[in-house]
């Protein structure tokens, strides 16, 4: 990249959500608000994601994501708030070193692959020579190699997609912005651009993106929010976020009668197959197992299961819409 | 790189993105031609109306009823009037009948012949004539009367020769007639309308290829607006740069073998038409106002355009847009036709018909300082709505409320 760089903010951020990040911060919003006439869209978000790390946007369908994203790319204005991008708080001022990867994708169908990609390289401050010769060796390196004379409209919809993320990062950006960019691709091209993804992170970008499939986010995040409703209902570590639900513990006695559930605790549920699902007791398991086998029930199988990301997000997301239903 | 030439840079990417993908294409070739085409359907049209007029021409007569020694001198008479008019202009043949018993019903009959048009007929004594003559034909009629005139006038002189012998002589104006700066106004005011007619409104559907292939997200996020509009706006003047190159090479070299062979007399019409300003500052001056028009209107156009959610409503679009293009066409016409009056004033003044009025004005005015200012104005104009379609777009396109007054530019 031929720009310079303006020097990113060390800042501490999210002290009302309780965190304390010594960060530089790639990109920071505090109270975002978008109005779409009388609907609050966003509704007083808050963002910092720290430079170098992968940080994923998590919601529902219709939480505010892809408004708040294009709120801090500067697409669009927030109505109130106040939001920071590598520095400036002129987001379109840094565009050059930014990368995108919008919700909607589009491509010139008539265009090259390669001149797609050097024309998207172009917008942001790539000269065409570099662009069309990065193009190939991005596409080579993708697996694309094959189709760099291929006309976007002869390309299947994943490969286009795979073509639209080279565009967006050819110039190399210090920001990567993916809306979504996991949807419409098949498991293979999945793959392909989770690769790319960290490969991004590896080279030192930043990269911000937002989805709504928690198995992409549990494998790229290091950092997340989860938005519901327009508002910001979490904020944290991949770890942060499974820490807000108890581990579960999968129990198998070497025989079952009706007595047991007397000793297990009161959320513990048969499984069925003889075994039981509940949540680990604060004191801890090892307790309620020497009571269980001074029982005489023994253990034939234990497993302690941490919590997954669907697991918080369906519970975060669930108390929102019960939250929305009472409000209602 | 600083905003403004990253703001250049910007532009400049999305107009030869634009540029390309229009002239690289096989339709290119078509719009190209087009003018051909329409010079080929026009060529067709007018010799199919030229037949017509030329049968209907062969087959109308008048008449004038005379006998003897009179028919001789009505003939000759006829000859010497005749020069008098231009070949478009020359009455209908004349055919000279002896008079019968009843010349008032032989005239009658002569009018209801079928097979052939007669206009008007003449009879009765030279001094008294009556003359008969169709609805539509008065100056059918005046011309057998004044041709009466004329033969009784030479039966007095005794002789039907002319009575005096002129000599005439050509001489070339060493400048440009007052009538002749008139033409050349409104001639370039027509060149204007035209090439901006043809040319200005291919831009009104551009932001419509963005908006259907979703591109304008990633334009959007990349580059101001203003800048992926004023590359629009560039990209498709490069493309009518293009054709105008194409056919004023064309027509260039035509005309240059056409004044060859061009009658004397077209010569020493057309040397009287030509702009007050001289040829090559008017020719400079013509390029500018093209880019003007072009811009301005293409601008307006473009704004327009990019408000259009499908093909329809820009389907819709193009009558108000052909009806706004020819609004400013006439009240440039008008500047041209009377450059002092206050119609000229406010076409040079109006933003949209500027470049039209302008122009005319320099084939009517030889003062340049007008100009520059006149220039500036309107490209002033041209960044204005550019401005306001690039806001209009963000508002209802992008949703999006005007970028805030930044207080500070970063985070301390």
């Amino acid at each position: 990249m031929a720009c310079a760089h303006a020097s990113p903010p060390a800042t501490t951020v999210s002290q009302a959500r309780g965190f304390q990040l010594h960060h530089e911060l790639a990109v920071t919003a505090q109270g975002l608000v978008k109005r779409f006439g009388d609907r609050r869209v966003v509704d007083g978000v808050d963002i910092a994601v720290p430079k170098g790390m992968i940080y994923g946007v998590l919601g529902p369908n219709g939480a505010g994501k892809t408004t708040t994203l294009r709120m801090l790319l500067g697409i669009i204005e927030p109505d109130e708030g106040e939001r920071t991008m590598l520095g400036s708080e002129r987001p379109r001022e840094m565009s050059d070193r930014v990368g995108y990867l919008p919700e909607e994708r589009g491509l010139y169908p008539s265009m090259k692959a390669t001149h797609a990609i050097a024309f998207m390289g172009a917008l942001r401050g790539l000269d065409w020579k570099t662009g069309r010769k990065r193009a190939v060796e991005l596409m080579e390196a993708a697996g694309l190699g094959h189709a760099t004379d291929q006309k976007i409209r002869k390309l299947s919809k994943g490969m286009a997609q795979l073509v639209q993320l080279l565009g967006s990062v050819v110039h190399q950006p210090d920001l990567l912005v993916l809306d979504e960019p996991f949807s419409g691709l098949d498991p293979v091209n999945q793959e392909r651009l989770e690769k790319l993804i960290l490969a991004e992170r590896d080279r030192g970008a930043t990269i911000l993106f937002s989805t709504h499939v928690m198995a992409h986010a549990e494998r790229l995040c290091d950092r997340l929010t989860i938005i519901a409703g327009g508002k910001v209902r979490f904020e944290g570590s991949m770890a942060d976020a499974r820490g807000t639900l108890p581990h579960k513990a999968h129990y198998v006695p070497h025989h079952n009668d009706a007595g047991i559930a007397a000793l297990l605790p009161v959320d513990a549920v048969e499984d069925g197959d003889g075994g039981w699902r509940f949540t680990m007791p604060d004191e801890g398991i090892e307790a309620l197992l020497v009571r269980l086998i001074n029982a005489g029930y023994g253990i034939s199988g234990l497993s302690i299961e941490r919590p997954s990301l669907h697991d918080v997000f369906v519970r975060i997301v669930g108390a929102q819409a019960l939250e929305e239903a009472a409000a209602a | 790189m600083n905003g403004f030439s990253r703001l250049v840079r910007q532009t400049m990417t999305i107009a030869r993105r634009d540029f390309v993908a229009t002239v690289f294409t096989p339709t290119f070739l078509l719009f190209l031609l087009a003018p051909l085409l329409m010079l080929g359907f026009g060529t067709i049209g007018g010799l199919g109306a030229a037949t017509m007029a030329k049968s209907s021409d062969s087959k109308s007569r008048i008449v004038f009823i005379a006998s003897g020694e009179q028919a001789r001198t009505v003939v000759a008479m006829d000859k010497q009037l005749r020069r008098m008019f231009s070949l478009a202009s020359q009455p209908a043949d004349l055919i000279v009948e002896a008079p019968s018993a009843n010349p008032r019903a032989q005239a009658k009959a002569l009018i209801d012949r079928k097979g052939i048009d007669t206009y008007a007929v003449l009879y009765g004594p030279l001094e008294r004539p009556q003359i008969l003559h169709v609805d539509n034909a008065p100056r059918s009629a005046e011309y057998l009367a004044e041709l009466a005139s004329q033969v009784l006038r030479a039966e007095r002189a005794g002789t039907d020769a002319p009575l005096s012998e002129a000599t005439k002589t050509v001489v070339s104006r060493t400048t440009t007639s007052e009538s002749g700066q008139g033409q050349a106004a409104f001639f370039t005011v027509f060149a204007l309308f035209i090439v901006s007619l043809m040319l200005a409104g291919q831009v009104v559907g551009t932001m419509a290829e963005e908006r259907s292939n979703k591109v304008i997200e990633i334009l959007a996020a990349a580059v101001p607006l203003e800048s992926v509009f004023f590359g629009k706006l560039l990209g498709m003047f490069g493309v009518a740069l293009l054709f105008l190159l194409f056919w004023g090479t064309v027509v260039v070299n035509l005309g240059a073998n056409a004044a060859s062979v061009m009658p004397p007399r077209l010569a020493a019409g057309l040397s009287e038409i030509g702009p007050a300003v001289g040829l090559v500052p008017y020719g400079m001056l013509f390029l500018a106002y093209f880019v003007m028009a072009y811009m301005l209107l293409g601008a307006v156009f473009l704004g327009l355009g990019a408000q259009a959610a499908t093909q329809r409503e820009l389907q819709m679009m193009s009558l108000p847009i052909t009806i706004f293009q020819v609004a400013m066409f006439g009240f440039a016409a008008g500047a041209a036709a009377s450059p002092d009056s206050w119609v000229a004033t406010a076409a040079e003044l109006f933003p949209f018909s500027s470049p039209f009025a302008m122009a005319a004005r320099a084939a009517n005015s030889p003062e340049l300082w007008r100009h520059f200012a006149a220039l500036a104005w309107q490209a002033m104009w041209v960044i204005i709505t550019v401005t306001i379609a690039a806001r209009l777009f963000r508002r209802g396109v992008l949703q999006s409320g005007s970028p805030k007054i930044r207080r500070k530019k970063a985070v301390t």
